[in-house]
């Protein structure tokens, strides 16, 4: 890995933590308030694709892990992770490298505005969400025993906030890419 | 900005090697998974509870580190209430409040230098193979550290631009700039890195 990729993954989860400092915005239709912090799984794949991405988050949740709290609300320590939403952080790695997999697959440079739109939704939406949900789920239901079904019912109230977040990620990361482009430089 | 979450003390997981204490957390989890036993997590619980009331934390302090954690499993708890049966609600809570408990008094009684020591000796098979450099993770848990105030300090200064021009403060107008002016740095720090020969290359 040369420097410039390390000091990108650090600079991001950087980001990452600012993104947690950030008030959480309370939107009048969506139940649960916005964090920016929980969008930074869908800004990381889509801005430094995979490989880079999921290393960010790695470095992340070592932060977490280690008792800094960085996650937003001031949490962090082995406390958080060993709670029911810890499959939910943990998670995070793998939906930033789907998220970042989809992203480096379907958006290139010279396609029209709207193409690339549509590949950074796909990918926040699917890693973002899919992903996160397909792995923090199941850990929810193990560690609670609520059964999977109940969990699933729940987590829909989650799902209008999400897609939300998945569109502000997607306009963001093409401004990102417009501006700065990292996608294509794979690591 | 970024306070750890030790605390200073010299109580007895304060003077336990931080591998004991992993390995005690891991093996605490898997015994408690392992048993249905309600008296078993109920004496897990009041142990680990003992354990972090001990380390020196004030009750306040002690309370506001795990009450978000605390407040998702009350509710999931009230939640299983109506669909599985009493006593097995009462060992499912216990246990991971016992879990929580316990990471929370490892978390509060090791330094991240230990935590980092630690660590470096974990990587240690993965350098073996080729596949990173233990030094690359300080390096870059440091440049972290050294970085997240002055981006929150740039995310203040494009809060005070979006003021001054009478914009709201959305997520989508902040974002997309914070970004691009953090990572556009890059460049300059490998830079530097690579200059003073930090990562021997």
């Amino acid at each position: 890995m040369n420097t410039r990729d390390l000091v990108l993954i650090a600079l991001f989860a950087a980001i990452v933590v600012v993104l947690g400092l950030i008030p959480p915005i309370t939107l009048g239709f969506i139940p649960v308030p916005i964090t920016a912090q929980s969008m930074g799984v869908m800004l990381a794949g889509c801005i430094l694709g995979a490989k880079r991405g999921a290393l960010a988050f790695l470095l992340f949740l070592l932060l977490v892990a280690i008792g800094l709290p960085v996650l937003s609300g001031g949490r962090g320590g082995l406390a958080v992770l060993a709670g029911p939403s810890g499959g939910f952080i943990i998670g995070w790695v793998v939906a930033t490298f789907v998220t970042g997999l989809i992203a480096q697959r379907t958006v290139r440079e010279g396609q029209a505005e709207t193409r690339q739109f549509i590949g950074f939704f796909l990918a926040s939406v699917l890693g973002g969400i899919v992903v996160l949900y397909a792995i923090g789920m199941p850990w929810v239901s193990a560690v609670t025993g609520t059964p999977l079904l109940t969990v699933a019912t729940g987590s829909l109230a989650f799902i209008p906030g999400d897609l939300l977040k998945a569109a502000i990620a997607t306009l963001a990361a093409r401004a990102v890419y417009a501006g700065y482009p990292l996608l294509p430089a794979r690591a | 900005m970024l306070t750890s979450l030790h605390i200073e003390g010299d109580s007895l997981l304060h003077r336990l090697p931080v591998r004991v204490k992993l390995i005690a957390l891991v093996a605490l989890s898997i015994v408690l998974f392992l048993s249905g036993s309600l008296v078993l997590q109920a004496i897990a619980f009041v142990l680990a509870a003992g354990l972090y009331l001990s380390v020196g934390l004030s009750l306040k302090e002690a309370i506001a580190r795990v009450g978000f954690v605390f407040l998702t499993i009350f509710f999931l708890a009230a939640v299983n209430l109506f669909l599985l049966p009493v006593g097995e609600v009462a060992t499912l809570t216990l246990r991971l409040m016992a879990l929580v408990l316990f990471a929370a008094a490892v978390t509060a009684t090791t330094t991240i230098s230990a935590f980092m020591d630690e660590i470096t000796i974990l990587l240690t098979p993965f350098e073996r193979l080729g596949w990173l450099r233990a030094a690359d993770v300080s390096l870059a848990l440091g440049l972290v550290l050294r970085f997240v105030p002055d981006i929150f300090a740039r995310y203040e200064a494009i809060r005070e631009a979006h003021r001054a021009r009478g914009l709201p403060i959305r997520p989508l107008t902040i974002i997309g700039p914070l970004i691009i002016l953090t990572l556009k740095d890059a460049d300059t720090i490998a830079a530097a890195i690579d200059a003073r020969g930090f990562r021997r290359q």
